[in-house]
């Protein structure tokens, strides 16, 4: 077990006003067999009535609407929590089997699968870690040519992406496998902004595998939210009214 | 055959071009965009009304408050507990490979657990006379206002055939409605959800709410606020809804939730419909039920939550995901119809016996490459009904949507839209495809 002092935000910044906008954040990190929260406080500005509800996914959701003109919409979450991947999360649910909007693999991914499937064998954790050390022999860590809209797919043809492509071609690999998997958006001790990775059904409950590092995942992670793939996850979510041409978002995480 | 007064209701035969002409006047259309382009087509009636007796319609009407209860029961375990899956009725692969299983609606309970609040089954009737379900409609079904306002037309036109013939007024269906609507309603008015008047069904809409009492709404005059749904007033305050009836599908239904391009949603309203503050009418994910795919575990769904026997046959269905299925369709390609089960409004459905050899070749290769993708189907040979054409009456097939409202009961609406082909050698007769519509006179007595 480890003790973590948290600390995450984010900057929405706007080039012109903006007005009537609804906004669904998750950035608070659920209560779970792994971690335990002993203080988490989530602060907005500008000042927003907010509600708490907890999506499908068990994503505690943090709702709100911004009916004024305002340029920019900032969060910030600090908390200390207490993690221990020595108790297990049984959260299954059977649509983590099959194939979602940035996993669903093409001919290219399918036939990378299909190539080394006959080396992957033994139970869903020999599987998932020699599947996850086949991709990192593949595609390489490079920031720069994903982003948020880029499937699973596009990143293998790439070659190249960052944690969230690595999660998602992984799930892939391990849905085409016939093991339950899911995106985890988090935060970890190995990176300045928010991280993801993946966690894989044994059977029995889930496992975390980091397949941007190739390693496992231990109690330096901090879960943020769950689901099929990053749509599920992602931080913020928004729609809002303006003439604004760009939007500015700015991340920051430490773990201490 | 039914005794009716046949000159009576020949008086609207007469006046049938003045009908047409009112229905067109009060812009009883349906729209559809074929390559991009909006067209508005006129929705042609028939002046002959379909008749059901009181004795069938008993029949049916037993039937379909079955089936739509075990529906209801169905999707409540497929978004819970799961049962049907892991007692091994319907198999996994069929629920979780919808399109219209939604993930993110796991867990939620619509207020009374009532998902499918307005049903639109399809039914044809044999030459036997025996009454088939063709398909289920849970999501947002269509079509009630064409024989509300045909009736009140045909009223108008021939009055005497209602006089001295014993049909059960139609009218209730907006009081029926209203109160489907309220059995859903979470606190606040009701509301009718639009995408906007360039819809295919927009007359439909602006019809229901006013004959309901329901306010008409786009999405801009929505928003959520502390997860609550309200409809900003023009005079800049707001107004909390209690429920919505909403006309656009579940994946614009919140941008924030579903499809994130969405122009036409409300964002955050699956927070405030979890939250239990706003009734959805119908329930976002109903499409699991509806797919074509589940609609061969109806049977098995009604034995399963209910112990009872099906009292409404299905159509005679195959699944090639089962073996033995796949082989009789390979053996029977050419008599049966297949339907692609991603498909809807008659687009996707094949008849083997309109195919070349080679074509029939292709399409069995597609269906051994994706069995889940279709299902088989025998073809029915169902009951031709007359309609008129020009000055003579010919026979054309014809299907009944009947409509099913679940409140406090599950109530069948005695009346439905009569759809026919207008092309005498199609069995399709959805409006998009071109075919007409007919009044459906269900008798007291």
């Amino acid at each position: 077990m480890k003790q973590v002092n948290f600390y995450y935000c984010a900057k929405l910044t706007f080039d012109d006003y903006v007005h009537n906008h609804s906004f669904a954040l998750r950035v608070i990190p659920p209560e779970t067999e792994t971690q335990n929260l002993l203080s988490c406080s989530l602060n907005i500005t500008p000042y927003v009535s907010t509600q708490q509800t907890v999506d499908a996914f068990g994503n505690n959701v943090t709702a709100g609407y911004l009916k004024g003109d305002h340029r920019f919409l900032d969060f910030e979450i600090k908390g200390i929590a207490q993690v221990d991947h020595t108790k297990h999360r049984t959260d299954y649910m059977p649509c983590y089997l099959y194939q979602s909007q940035y996993t669903k693999p093409d001919d290219a991914l399918k036939e990378f699968y299909t190539d080394i499937k006959r080396e992957c064998t033994g139970t869903a954790a020999d599987r998932a870690e020699y599947l996850c050390a086949a991709l990192a022999n593949t595609v390489v860590y490079e920031k720069g040519h994903t982003d948020t809209d880029t499937t699973a797919a596009e990143a293998f043809a790439l070659k190249r992406g960052v944690c969230q492509d690595f999660s998602h071609i992984l799930i892939s690999l391990l849905r085409m496998d016939g093991i339950a998997a899911r995106y985890i958006a988090g935060l970890a001790f190995c990176d300045g902004e928010t991280h993801s990775w993946v966690e894989y059904w044994t059977g029995d409950h889930w496992e975390g595998i980091d397949p941007a590092n190739n390693c496992l995942v231990n109690d330096d992670y901090i879960v943020i939210s769950q689901g099929r793939d990053f749509r599920d996850c992602a931080i913020d979510r928004g729609v809002m009214f303006g003439s604004y041409t760009k939007q500015l978002q700015l991340v920051r995480s430490i773990l201490s | 055959m039914v005794q009716l007064k046949q000159g009576q209701f020949m008086q609207a035969v007469g006046n049938a071009a003045e009908i047409n002409e009112l229905l067109r006047r009060y812009g009883v259309k349906f729209g559809i965009y074929k390559n991009g382009v909006f067209n508005e087509q006129f929705f042609p009636f028939d002046p002959i009304p379909r008749v059901i007796t009181a004795e069938d319609f008993c029949s049916i009407e037993k039937g379909l408050v079955q089936r739509v209860n075990a529906l209801n029961e169905f999707l409540y375990d497929i978004y819970h507990e799961k049962k049907i899956v892991r007692d091994g009725i319907v198999p996994e692969d069929f629920i979780y490979i919808s399109k219209g299983y939604l993930a993110q609606c796991e867990g939620i309970t619509p207020k009374n657990r009532i998902y499918s609040h307005i049903s639109g089954i399809d039914l044809v009737q044999a030459k036997d006379g025996e009454w088939y379900i063709l398909e289920d409609n849970l999501r947002i079904p269509s079509g009630a206002s064409y024989p509300l306002i045909a009736r009140e037309l045909t009223r108008i036109a021939a009055p005497s055939a209602f006089e001295e013939n014993n049909i059960v007024d139609n009218r209730g269906y907006a009081e029926l409605l209203k109160e489907t609507m309220e059995n859903a309603n979470c606190g606040g008015i009701r509301a009718i959800l639009t995408p906007g008047r360039y819809n295919a069904a927009y007359f439909e809409h602006s019809y229901l709410a006013e004959l309901t009492g329901s306010v008409l709404v786009q999405n801009d005059e929505l928003f959520v606020e502390d997860n609550i749904l309200y409809h900003r007033t023009y005079s800049g305050g707001k107004t909390r809804i209690g429920v919505l009836y909403r006309r656009i599908s579940d994946e614009y239904l919140d941008p924030l939730t579903f499809l994130p391009q969405s122009l036409i949603g409300i964002p955050n309203l699956m927070e405030a419909y979890r939250s239990g503050n706003v009734g959805i009418v119908n329930a976002p994910g109903n499409g699991v039920a509806d797919d074509k795919g589940i609609y061969y575990f109806v049977p098995k769904m009604i034995k399963y939550y209910l112990g009872e026997e099906p009292i409404l046959k299905n159509a005679p269905t195959y699944l090639p995901f089962y073996e033995d299925d796949m082989k009789y369709v390979m053996e029977h390609l050419e008599t049966l119809v297949i339907k692609d089960v991603a498909e809807a409004g008659g687009y996707g459905v094949v008849f083997g016996s309109d195919l070349t050899k080679e074509k029939l070749e292709e399409f069995r290769q597609t269906i051994i490459a994706e069995p889940r993708r279709f299902i088989a189907q025998e073809v029915i040979d169902f009951l031709d009904l007359p309609i008129v054409e020009g000055d003579q009456t010919v026979m054309r097939k014809a299907d009944l949507r009947a409509f099913v409202l679940s409140g406090e009961k599950t109530k069948v609406w005695a009346s439905g839209l009569t759809r026919f082909s207008r092309n005498p050698d199609s069995f399709v007769v959805n409006s998009s495809q071109g075919g007409g519509f007919k009044d459906t006179w269900v008798l007291s007595r």
